[in-house]
């Protein structure tokens, strides 16, 4: 203890140090951020929506407290809410109300930390609102025995353990990856629970440290972002967002933080706002948390065109498997008008899984294009989850009625990979015979202004200012929906190659459908594997074999060579604990390690 | 549940105390705990009326266990619970170290030991949950769904794994594969007078047995028609009598000590069975958990089944004492 001690102290003095010579100041987007968060606070507080976010906004504007005050009242007697949700919530509403609620009240939510089981869940997201609410109720009540926690540890023991976890996940989390990374909807779960470390943890170390995932948070979602939209393949994300970009719970954080999209989602029904209702972006609205400069410039910058490569890492693998967490390798090609993005295929995490997508920027829903196989089987749930495969499977069915839906709309499979360079990538299937589903599924949506069949075999796609081609490997069919028309190919071995182009990049669509014809997909298929061969139409050779190697301009990619974070905005080396941000010249390094954060200016040399 | 049959208390004018983990499921919602029936429940009265006791809320609870003087131990999601009072108050013993614990088993001769299977290895506490260390050297593959502690010689422990069965001989120090390689064990159980013959239940390749404390094992199926075997249970006045739950195959008995089984479902209204009890002091009497189904009960020694309690609930363990 003496010695945990002495590290604090030294880091704590790291840290003075740093922040004593910071050259540039941390800044916030400015005035527009304020008058975000204010319109938001206004929004909300107007709300009669159920929850912790709700009673927060209406003490902070000081709308409707008496019903405030209800509410909390209810919250706090209600067994029916709790676990890892209430116990990051109700302790960060305790901490920023406490000094206006009465006393009573303050019992109660205490009591709740007393009697009240706080189940800690089974996923990444579970825990580190768990811990961060343990970490908070703990050092808020000290030096209590363990007859007066729900769990039957004391203070001391509470904190200690909530302490440890914390950090083991933010260590992991700088040095191999997020597991649930990149997620439009649960990134509101690691952001909100790390919001309110960074607002209420007295631990210098620890409050620091949290304030440096928020930074990692907002930079990872930043790389990937576009117009309010989150980008690319995702770990996890529900169905309804996948194909409606703008209609998952990030979109809101990026209004707020970012300041796109312009429009207030939580007005347009087309987006169908999930968040209504849980609102943690009040939590965000009244943090002492500013976005730093770099971190909003990577959001929005989008002048010129980047590849950003990035690692992340598979969900704690319980069995049948000998690595605990393989590395996940993501591709982002972005641009000014879309972005292409994708993961390197395989089951990457179970059920909910988002491995490829363009999403493009457009005043309409269902901005986005993409492919999957919707695989499911017992085995892939007991990779990652204790019970039996039978069992497993059997529950799924009953919660997650969509896992073994053909026609669903997020899956992992260990019969897809991609190969993507820039704004070209290559989607290979070689489904087994014995697999659940026998085919795959291509979302289009009714929104593009236009879709036709080439005779050379694409297929051509426009959604205003960007064009898409799309090149089946094998036969297909078309299938009409509500939103989208669904694409539908039924041969086990096959795949398709898509090319992604812009007015700025091409000229009229005319002249792109013209560079794209130029060249046509070669397969090649054996008993066991597919190989693909294409030339791009800025000529690059890309060739792909399933299971097999991706091959651009004659070299073999190399997976390993990857980083955490490689692109013009952000550097990170796998391991070392140090991310640096980049933008126009400004650089702001978070050290892991040594606990700081540094930012300083490039010279013009 | 199982390890009822080690109990060598009368089996006349005894009252049992039976236990139930139950999670219901159907009912529960993530993040809104609106289901009363979660937990574990106490009956006094063979089953006619269950009592709530404990924690409240959702913890995943997999097995509960009793030991003397009032202590219970549980195996959750949230890590090995322990209650030293009946199971009025409860303490999670482990921290974030240990998760998904399939079972909580206590050594026979000492109460303060106790081992956890896990889906990250075999974690073993000798100060009554106080402190817990890992006990992994040996593993190929760390997840393991159950353990057995030998009753005749405590340092050997047997341990069911997704890639087979280990065994320790120094109390869970070491371990090394000892049978049914690249198999999917979920469930040991040593039988209740032989204290040399132990049971493994697999995930799809049905029941097997060994006559040499566990170093050779012997496949016994007939008459099984699905083979994933979730739990097994032996009558201690009998000990040729056998119980199997399996998924979707209910339950199957043995009258002659596993070779020829024989299903047994009239009344049952789930098929998978993932818990079963024998009651101590009338082993006619055979409770059935099922997995969405409910408790279902037996007074004919499984000729015939009903409903008893937990409507579409999951009942992961039975034990009684």
């Amino acid at each position: 203890m003496t010695r945990t001690k002495s590290i604090v102290s030294i880091l704590s003095a790291l840290l003075m140090i740093c922040a004593g010579v910071t050259p540039l100041k941390a800044q916030t987007a400015g005035t527009q951020f304020e008058q975000r968060r204010q319109r938001l606070l206004d929004v909300v507080s107007q709300e009669r929506d159920r929850g912790f976010f709700t009673v927060t906004a209406k003490f902070i504007t000081g709308r409707d407290k008496e019903w405030a005050l209800a509410m909390l009242d209810s919250l706090t007697t209600d067994e029916s809410i709790g676990g890892m949700f209430y116990s990051y919530t109700a302790i960060g509403t305790y901490l920023r109300l406490q000094d206006q609620l009465p006393d009573s009240l303050k019992q109660k939510i205490r009591q709740a930390y007393r009697e009240r089981t706080m189940y800690r869940g089974d996923t990444e997201n579970h825990w580190v609102m768990y811990y961060t609410g343990l970490y908070l109720a703990s050092q808020t009540w000290p030096n209590e025995n363990r007859s007066q926690w729900f769990n039957g540890k004391s203070s001391t023991e509470n904190f200690k353990e909530a302490e440890g976890w914390l950090k083991r996940w933010m260590n992991i989390t700088s040095t191999i990856g997020q597991g649930e990374f990149d997620s439009p909807t649960y990134f509101i779960v690691f952001m909100t629970p790390m919001l309110t470390l960074y607002e209420y943890a007295k631990d210098p170390v620890m409050k620091r440290k949290a304030q440096m995932m928020v930074d990692l948070l907002f930079a990872d979602y930043a790389v990937d972002h576009l117009g309010g939209n989150y980008c690319g393949g995702h770990a996890r994300d529900y169905p309804e967002d996948i194909i409606n970009p703008l209609s998952a719970p990030a979109a809101l954080w990026a209004w707020l933080y970012f300041g796109e999209p312009k429009t207030e989602l939580w007005s347009e029904t087309r987006y169908h706002p999930r968040y209504r209702g849980g609102w943690e972006t009040v939590f965000g609205a009244v943090s002492s948390y500013r976005l730093p400069e770099v971190i909003y410039g990577i959001a929005t910058d989008r002048s010129k065109p980047y590849v950003e490569t990035e690692t992340k890492r598979v969900r704690n693998v319980i069995r049948f498997g000998l690595d605990k967490n393989p590395p996940v390798y993501k591709y982002m090609y972005m641009t000014g008008l879309y972005a292409l993005g994708s993961l390197q295929g395989g089951i990457l995490q179970p059920i909910q899984q988002h491995t490829w997508d363009i999403t493009y920027i457009s005043d309409k829903t269902n901005n986005t294009i993409f492919t999957l196989h919707p695989f499911y089987s017992g085995k892939e749930l007991a990779m990652f989850f204790p019970e039996e495969q039978k069992f497993l499977s059997d529950e799924v069915n009953r919660y997650h009625l969509v896992y073994t839906d053909p026609n669903k709309w997020n899956s992992s499979s260990p019969y897809e990979q991609t190969f993507q360079h820039k704004n070209a990538i290559i989607i290979l299937y070689n489904i087994d015979k014995e697999a659940h589903q026998s085919h795959i599924d291509g979302f289009f949506p009714k929104t593009l202004d236009e879709r036709t069949e080439d005779p050379s075999g694409w297929i051509f796609c426009r959604a205003g200012s960007v064009y898409v081609a799309f090149f089946p490997l094998k036969s297909y069919e078309w299938i009409e929906e509500k939103v989208n028309w669904r694409w539908r190919s039924t041969v086990l071995k096959n795949g398709v190659v898509a090319e992604v182009g812009s007015s700025d990049e091409d000229g009229s669509f005319g002249e792109f459908q013209k560079r794209i014809i130029r060249s046509k997909p070669a397969l090649n298929e054996d008993e066991k594997t597919l190989m693909v061969q294409y030339r791009t139409r800025t000529g690059d050779e890309m060739k792909f074999t399933f299971g097999g190697e991706r091959i651009l301009n004659g070299k073999k990619l190399d997976f390993n060579t990857y980083k955490l974070f490689n692109g013009p905005f952000i550097q990170s080396e796998r391991g070392s604990g140090v991310v640096k941000m980049l933008f126009h010249r400004k650089v702001r390094e978070l050290d892991f390690n040594k606990v700081t954060i540094r930012e300083w200016k490039l010279s013009n040399q | 549940m199982l390890l009822v049959c080690a109990r060598s208390e009368s089996l006349l004018a005894r009252q049992d105390t039976l236990y139930m983990s139950v999670l219901n499921s159907r009912k529960h919602r993530l993040g809104a705990l609106d289901n009363p029936t979660v937990g574990l429940f106490v009956s006094t009265d063979a089953g006619a009326t269950w009592k709530h006791r404990g924690w409240t809320g959702y913890i995943r609870t997999f097995y509960t266990e009793t030991g003397s003087n009032g202590v219970i131990w549980s195996a959750c999601g949230n890590g090995v619970l322990r209650s030293s009072d009946h199971g009025i108050t409860w303490r999670i013993t482990t921290g974030w170290e240990v998760t998904e614990v399939l079972k909580a088993k206590v050594d026979p001769s000492n109460p303060a030991v106790a081992y956890a299977a896990t889906a990250y290895g075999v974690f073993k506490t000798q100060n009554s949950g106080e402190s817990w260390n890992e006990q992994n050297v040996g593993f190929l593959k760390p997840f393991v769904s159950d353990i057995v502690v030998d009753r005749s010689n405590t340092s050997k422990l047997l341990a069911a794994s997704e890639d087979g069965i280990y065994v320790s001989t120094n109390a869970g120090t070491q371990w090394h594969l000892s049978g049914l390689e690249g198999k999917g064990v979920r469930m040991l159980l040593q039988h209740p007078s032989d204290s040399n013959m132990f049971f493994a239940g697999t995930e799809d390749d049905g029941f097997f047995f060994s006559s040499d404390g566990g170093s050779t094992w012997q496949q016994s199926n007939a008459g099984l028609t699905q083979l994933t075997v979730y739990t097994i249970a032996c009558d201690r006045s009998n000990a040729d009598m056998i119980y199997l739950g399996t998924h979707g195959g209910g339950v199957y008995r043995s009258s002659d000590r596993g070779k020829n089984w024989k299903q047994v479902n009239q009344g049952l209204g789930n098929l998978v069975v993932h818990s079963l009890l024998i009651l101590p002091s009338n082993p006619s009497v055979v409770f059935a958990g099922t997995l969405n189904g409910g408790l279902f009960k037996t007074t004919d020694r499984g000729d015939h089944w009903t409903f008893n309690s937990q409507e579409e609930g999951q009942v992961w363990g039975l034990w009684a004492r």
